[in-house]
């Protein structure tokens, strides 16, 4: 078991405030991810929970118990940090049983739990290494292991993967979530990478100055945003934002051209924000007329960046471009993919239930 | 690599190598003939005996200045890190207070060997100084003490004293090397479930270990070669009961005379000091290598 719930969390230093009441309900098994701008408060966030952080006020509760002024030691957490923070004048071996031989536990029991959780994380081989023998990716998964032996009730983990190339990274972010499948812990992850975030969270917390901005699957996220900032930071790349007004049930941009029927409650005449996602435009012979500013093929898609007004578009497609340039072209977006928000609060004014 | 190349990088050592030679090398070697040379009222009378080095052995004051000296070289050093390590883990804490200490905890060092050596002296006179008075008037003991008196007393006083002037200095270092210390290893070992104690022992240590045999090592250099502080404050006395061996090898070649005797405890030393730091260096070896293939 291990649930945890956050109770309208703050965090100050000295007049500060950087967390301003967070709350959260993380279910056993669930894997959370906290994603964020740098200075957001997730990692503050997370080093709460942990206990290396006093919170200023509010409850941590896991399954239930509050544990706000237990030291690190007494909740039951085990964490994965962005260094590794391995000992460097340990072996492998050593480091994972660490917290064990503390515990006071027998040498055969230590060496027990750090053989099974070294056959699990395929480190068997590297038992008797010391860190600075290993490369990055073997070290991660170390700092991996010295919290799996110790079979907490819920893992923490604070970036754990900014400090490896990104083709390792692809690669632990699989093995990180086949761990979680495998061993089922409730597991709260801390990352900027939103596609990290998308791959591998059951649940994506967004944070933005110390709050919650939005919470939900990541496919709630990308297909029903609650404001601009998760629709832009969920998804790459990003979701174009066009100003616009209403006007009897349409969206006008600047150029007068109807980007297509309002989506949501919004009275005629309202200024708002209207988005839509690179891969939803399609070009058509009608709709609205743009210039080809740049083609960049990646293979399998091809992106290009079209100027209309001042207002600069992104999209994508898989079919293949004959356009070349400086070409006009013209673009539609389907109306269920349009989004609108309030031009001052930011906020999503679409209410559409999410597609199945 | 060219001929003429070479020639430059000889060139270019040439005089360090010169300097090392006429200033280390050369007086080495002169006071290890001299060990072996019989000296008689400072004219040098044969080379070729043991005779300075078995009159060592006969004297029995050597013995005494050998005891003096274990006290003085491996106390010193030994309370030397150890309050050092103690005072720098404390200076290592984030506070207002220990960022004032940090930089007034290095008076001690800066004043000079004569200034400090006359302050100590007469703060612990018999007769009239603060430390005594100050003992007495609160009536933690009956009448003044004889710090420097007292043959039992006196070699531990200069330890003291000792300690107060050196020790900033390790502290220093060792607090430097103490913040250096990854915090996320010590919030990992917090994690681990480590108490302060552990967190101690099992982080910080293994990782200043590299400080802490260096300056192990320093502190036993500096404190061998310390002369000016046993000197003005007790002079080797009371009947040699403070004579070590800095004091004692001046006192033979300076005042008595006795250059080839005075030699051969200079010999002596230099042997016992590499002797001890060849042992420290060999015990930490492992230290020393983490660090070089890091």
């Amino acid at each position: 078991m291990g649930s945890v719930a956050l109770r309208n969390i703050r965090k100050s230093y000295g007049a500060v405030e950087v967390l301003h009441g967070i709350d959260l309900d993380i279910q056993d098994g669930e894997f959370t991810v906290l994603v964020g701008p740098s200075g957001c408060g997730k990692s503050t966030l997370l080093r709460s929970i942990a206990g290396l952080e006093t919170i200023s006020g509010g409850d941590i509760a896991i399954d239930d118990a509050v544990i706000n002024t237990l030291v690190p030691k007494d909740r039951d957490i085990a964490m994965v940090f962005q260094n590794y923070a391995l000992y460097p004048h340990m072996t492998v071996a050593k480091n994972m049983g660490f917290s064990l031989r503390l515990a006071r536990q027998s040498q055969a029991e230590i060496d027990r739990k750090v053989k099974a959780a070294a056959e699990i994380l395929d480190l068997t081989a590297l038992l008797d290494r010391y860190p600075r023998q290993l490369s990055g990716g073997q070290r991660q998964r170390v700092a991996m292991g010295r919290a799996i032996v110790r079979d907490p009730k819920v893992f923490l983990f604070d970036e754990p993967l900014s400090n490896l190339d990104a083709k390792l990274r692809v690669q632990m972010r699989s093995e990180i979530k086949e761990l979680h499948q495998r061993l089922k812990t409730t597991t709260i992850y801390v990352t900027h990478d939103q596609i990290e975030a998308m791959t591998m969270a059951d649940k994506i917390v967004v944070m933005r100055g110390g709050h919650v901005e939005q919470i939900g699957t990541p496919l709630e996220l990308y297909d029903t945003p609650a404001s601009v900032f998760v629709a832009g930071f969920i998804g790459s790349p990003s979701m174009n934002f066009v100003a616009a007004s209403a006007e009897g049930g349409m969206l006008r941009i600047a150029s007068g051209e109807v980007l297509g029927p309002v989506t949501g409650d919004v009275s005629s005449g309202r200024e708002v924000i209207a988005g839509f996602r690179p891969e939803d435009i399609r070009l058509s012979d009608t709709g609205i007329g743009a210039r080809v500013a740049l083609i960049e093929p990646t293979g399998a898609e091809t992106q290009l960046t079209l100027r209309t007004g001042d207002a600069s578009i992104i999209m994508t497609t898989r079919d293949r471009i004959t356009q070349s340039v400086g070409d006009t072209v013209h673009f539609s977006v389907p109306a269920d993919k349009l989004h609108c928000f309030d031009a001052a609060s930011e906020l999503s004014l679409t209410n559409r239930t999410r597609p199945q | 690599m060219l001929r003429s190349d070479r020639f430059l990088a000889y060139a270019l050592i040439l005089p360090v190598v010169a300097a090392v030679v006429a200033f280390v090398v050369g007086p080495t070697y002169n006071v290890a003939t001299l060990s072996l040379t019989q000296v008689v009222m400072g004219q040098e009378r044969g080379f070729g005996t043991l005779g300075n080095f078995k009159a060592l052995a006969a004297d029995p004051v050597f013995g005494l200045v050998l005891k003096n000296t274990a006290i003085w070289i491996l106390g010193g050093t030994v309370l030397c890190v150890s309050v050092g390590l103690a005072v720098g883990t404390f200076l290592a804490i984030d506070s207002r207070l220990t960022g004032w200490l940090r930089a007034l905890i290095l008076l001690p060092w800066v004043l000079p060997d004569v200034v400090t050596a006359m302050a100590w002296k007469w703060m612990l006179h018999g007769q009239v100084g603060i430390i005594g008075q100050t003992l007495q008037q609160t009536g933690l003991t009956e009448g003044t003490i004889s710090f420097m008196g007292d043959p039992d007393l006196v070699m531990w006083m200069l330890v003291v004293v000792l300690i107060w002037r050196k020790m900033p200095l390790v502290a220093l270092i060792l607090c430097a090397a103490i913040r250096a210390v990854p915090d996320d290893q010590v919030e990992a070992a917090r994690m681990d479930g480590a108490n302060a104690v552990e967190r101690f022992r099992f982080v910080t240590l293994p990782n200043i270990a590299f400080s802490l045999t260096a300056v192990t090592v320093i502190s036993m250099i500096w404190i061998t070669a310390e002369f000016a502080l046993p000197w003005i404050m007790t002079g080797g006395g009371p009947a040699n009961a403070s004579q070590i061996m800095a004091t004692y090898i001046y006192q033979q070649s300076f005042e008595f005379f006795n250059w080839g005797v005075a030699s051969a405890m200079s010999v002596i030393n230099l042997a016992m000091l590499v002797s001890i730091v060849a042992l420290y260096l060999y015990i930490n070896r492992r230290s020393w290598a983490s660090e070089a293939s890091k």
